[in-house]
């Protein structure tokens, strides 16, 4: 079970939920706010999860104050810090994908390995933010919207709070200045797509494989934008096995023996 | 119109075999097997000569009727000898194999054969499931997923893992590539409403056999439905319709042939098995049910003299769209060579040149 906490940084007072005992991992989350998934429960198996809520996201009041997106990871560098959390793993989805990999960037002696799913710091040329009714922003997220029970989406007005601070700190589609820095962040890197992604297209995985040293991509089947939602099992296992053996994840560890 | 041999492998057995699959592997003749290779290239020459686009081959297990367990190899040793017609691997049954495998090796097939291969990806006939313990609840998904998965290995230029339902690799990353970029010329094959919307999504081509052309329509016009809803029309010569041909000299001596056909199940089961897969193995036509085909002789929807199959093709390339059609000439699984021999002939001199302008 989650439980949920206030830690101060940078003079925000910002929310967690944490569960889970083991080597801490630290969740961004995407454009939407902090919203826990199946995947967090299993996750906390293996790791303390520990989800923030990015300033100016979720419940928190609005964020006028942060101007750029390296900005919000110190302070989110920050308030990891005051958790006591000297080094931990980090996650982090869509936009919250490119805030770790600032992050890691402003602090890689701190961060032990880094997982990105669906990472919005690489985008396709005029790349949009899911918009619209909810339907219509579910059908972006999620493969099979149908076949979740309620779809959580933030309300309007947490939307209307939001998107200004997103549009704000997601910088261009493609961004030099990032992506120049890339080459030299040796953090062991898991890059997650899934294959039906409508937001951002999988091929940008492809760059992060090609930019950084030591960078692992992989592929959801069916599962679009939210793969975390779309396909938990599948994310949380191969994202547990990464961050348990890092590169040497390419080895199978799955038993064949039918019958002894 | 582009026209296609279906190569079946003809195995002539010197005697009866029980008719029932699996057949028992002991009665297999290891000269009769020689023979039928042999036969098989000498045969595919001739194909080539008359002018047929393709050659098409298919995979099928435990039986004399195609001896083809091996397409990868069928269409390997095809391309070595033969030297101008195309290589249509119609094709691996993908919810039964490593779909990395196949995407290797129709990687390296398309490359040994300089570019002469198109690529049909399928769910397989009910009975395969039998071949390597596949379970019928899973194949629609295995299939759908493994197509997926070829298409991945043979695009993606970076090493990548694979999280699947069915299927997971944590690096893939395939030598050769394939020659023909980005990939050889891909169908999905099969009625149902999964293979037309697959194909509609990532741009392939599309593929029914043996119905009679009103049924088969559904299934292409619920592809070109999709396919427009991808925002993309499909080139005629990316509808194949595999089909029996019976044909002679005149109407009424086709239809002597075909009535003498016996009416038996390609891959014919124990009743109680049988009975067992038609509940179990879910099929449709572009989203109708239909049953799994497990007794009765496939449809023969082309019969007639020259000029009948001539009015038939047109009628096909009307109603089923097809712009490539697949013929089985002769039943397969017949150890008659001879009356093969003549249909190919009287196709290749007395059809082949008056559908081609279609």
């Amino acid at each position: 079970m989650f439980s949920d906490g206030y830690v101060e940084a940078d003079g925000f007072r910002i929310r967690y939920l944490e569960a889970g005992d083991g080597a801490p991992l630290v969740h961004l989350h995407g454009a939407g706010g902090p919203r826990l998934t199946p995947a967090h429960d299993l996750l906390s198996r293996h790791f303390r999860v520990v989800l923030f809520e990015m300033p100016g996201f979720g419940q928190s009041p609005e964020n006028l104050r942060t101007t750029s997106m390296p900005e919000l990871a110190s302070t989110m560098a920050q308030a990891i810090g005051n958790l006591g959390l000297d080094t931990f793993n980090l996650m982090g989805t869509s936009f919250g994908g490119k805030t770790a990999l600032w992050l890691a960037l402003q602090a890689p002696e701190r961060v032990r390995a880094l997982v990105l799913e669906a990472p919005a710091a690489i985008r396709q040329e005029g790349a949009a933010s899911p918009a619209g009714s909810p339907e219509e922003i579910a059908l972006r997220l999620y493969a099979h919207p149908e076949r979740l029970g309620a779809i959580l989406l933030p309300d309007a007005a947490t939307r209307a709070k939001t998107q200004p601070l997103v549009q704000r700190l997601r910088g261009p589609d493609r961004d030099a200045d990032l992506e120049g820095r890339l080459s030299g962040l040796a953090t062991p890197t898991l890059v997650l797509f899934g294959t039906l992604d409508r937001v951002i297209a999988p091929a940008m995985g492809r760059i992060y494989k090609e930019t950084m040293p030591n960078c692992h991509l992989v592929f959801v089947y069916d599962a679009a934008h939210a793969i975390s939602t779309d396909r938990p099992e599948a994310f949380a296992d191969v994202v547990a096995d990464f961050l348990d053996r890092h590169e040497a994840f390419v080895i199978s560890r799955t038993p064949t023996v039918i019958h002894p | 119109m582009k026209v296609s041999f279906f190569e079946t492998v003809r195995y002539r057995a010197p005697q009866a075999l029980p008719s029932e699959w699996p057949v028992p592997s002991g009665a297999y003749d290891r000269d009769a097997g020689a023979e039928a290779y042999r036969g098989m290239i000498e045969r595919l020459e001739y194909v080539e000569e008359l002018g047929f686009d393709w050659v098409s081959v298919s995979e099928h297990h435990y039986s004399p009727r195609i001896l083809s367990p091996a397409p990868m190899l069928s269409a390997a040793f095809i391309a070595a000898r033969l030297k101008k017609i195309t290589i249509a691997l119609l094709g691996p049954i993908v919810p039964q194999s490593n779909p990395v495998r196949v995407a290797e090796e129709l990687a390296m097939l398309d490359t040994l054969a300089q570019g002469r291969l198109v690529v049909g990806l399928l769910r397989g006939t009910t009975n395969e499931y039998l071949t390597y313990d596949l379970n019928p609840a899973e194949a629609r998904e295995r299939t759908d997923e493994g197509m997926e998965l070829i298409l991945k290995a043979w695009t993606e230029p970076q090493p990548f893992g694979w999280q699947g339902r069915h299927f997971q690799y944590r690096t893939v990353s395939i030598w050769p590539r394939p020659l023909q970029q980005p990939h050889p010329p891909t169908y999905a094959l099969g009625t149902s409403r999964e293979a037309g919307e697959f194909a509609a999504r990532h741009h392939l081509g599309y593929g029914v056999s043996y119905g009679p052309f009103e049924v088969m329509a559904k299934a292409t016009r619920y592809y070109r439905e999709q396919c427009a809803r991808y925002g993309w029309e499909p080139a005629p010569e990316q509808i194949v319709y595999r089909a029996n041909m019976v044909l002679a000299e005149t109407d009424d001596e086709a239809h002597a042939t075909l009535r003498a056909q016996p009416n038996q199940a390609p891959f014919a089961m124990r009743a109680g098995v049988r009975d067992a897969f038609m509940k179990l193995d879910a099929r449709n036509i572009a989203g109708e049910a239909r049953a799994p085909i497990v007794s009765g002789a496939l449809p023969t929807t082309f019969v007639g003299s020259p000029d009948t199959i001539v009015e038939q093709v047109r009628r096909c390339r009307d109603v089923v769209g097809a712009g490539v059609i697949d013929l089985s000439l002769h039943p397969p699984g017949s150890a008659e060579l001879e009356p093969l021999m003549r249909s190919l002939e009287l196709f290749g001199k007395k059809v082949l040149p008056r559908i081609r302008g279609m």
